[in-house]
């Protein structure tokens, strides 16, 4: 049962991990594009960039949140 | 440990415990009041130093949420809410960089805490319905109706999903650092664990926006086109 636990805590960040980076590497990628193409909006998109990426995030400390309960459990 | 239940309480006023998050939040209030009096108690025609510092924190905090709420009108009547959700969930991240947080008592960040971001959430939760209703009248319930009337079940359940989205994103993100960090100052407490507390800064402002611009789409959503 414990081990189950701790696999369980391992893959709630893994898996969290994994979408959230990709997603991640997409927006910050199209971002660089778009700053390239037209510098002059460098500031404004660096800043929806930031809001985008909290909020991509936000999926990836969701499993983390999970990982700290089943931890817990462990004990 | 995770929900904050199994730590002892500081101390007790009659029968309410009280925990360490509380008194860190009333600290916060207290910096944020005392500073806030400080640079308004001599305002001068020119401003110098703090009021010139909390003048130009102000208009940022009016041309920013103000500018998204979309009218005038309302950009008077709820910039200071948003600003002020802005400024605390700001001062109480950085809480946590004050060196000590975490082992002494009452030196934690609030927001790391679900209950108190939960609160937050909660008021903006009611100040939704209440600017709905202030703003256009009855007419407000008309957007639970739309597009259509079989969307009432989803608008409904969106107004409860936002709540619970706003409260976990700011707990998970600043009790996510804390716990990180303090596990890096268990596995090697000399500088290993400053670059994290340097973007701990970064997680800290952008949090606070985050919060504060979700708030401000919500409210944007219900003022509007102006009068």
């Amino acid at each position: 049962m414990e081990g189950a636990l701790a696999i369980g805590a391992g893959l709630a960040v893994a898996v969290g991990a994994l979408g959230g980076g990709i997603g991640q590497g997409i927006a910050g990628g199209k971002c660089f594009e778009s700053i390239a193409r037209q510098p002059e909006i460098a500031v404004q998109v660096r800043t929806l960039l930031f809001i985008t990426l909290a909020f991509i995030e936000t999926l990836t400390i969701y499993g983390l949140l999970i990982a700290f309960m089943l931890v817990g459990k462990i004990g | 440990m995770i929900f904050g239940a199994s730590y002892e309480p500081l101390f007790h006023i009659g029968p309410v415990p009280v925990y360490d998050h509380v008194v860190a939040q009333w600290l916060v209030m207290i910096i944020l009041a005392v500073v806030c009096i400080l640079a308004t108690r001599n305002m001068q025609v020119v401003p110098r130093g703090l009021q010139n510092f909390f003048e130009w924190v102000v208009e940022w905090c009016y041309n920013f949420f103000g500018g998204a709420l979309g009218n005038e009108h309302a950009a008077k009547r709820y910039t200071p809410l948003l600003a002020t959700f802005f400024l605390f969930i700001l001062t109480s991240n950085y809480f946590g960089l004050i060196p000590g947080a975490g082992t002494i008592h009452g030196f934690v960040p609030p927001t790391s805490d679900w209950n108190i971001t939960a609160t937050l959430a909660t008021i903006v939760f009611f100040a939704v319905i209440i600017v709905g209703f202030r703003e256009q009248g009855s007419h407000y319930l008309a957007h639970f109706v739309s597009p259509y009337w079989p969307f009432l079940p989803m608008n409904i359940l969106e107004q409860f999903a936002r709540p619970l989205s706003l409260t976990l994103r700011l707990f998970g993100n600043i009790f996510g650092h804390e716990m990180i960090v303090a596990f890096l100052v268990l596995m090697a407490p000399f500088l290993v664990p400053m670059p994290l507390q340097a973007l701990g800064v970064l997680t800290g402002l952008i949090q606070a926006l985050v919060f504060t611009i979700l708030a401000t789409s919500y409210l944007a959503d219900v003022v509007g086109e102006g009068h």
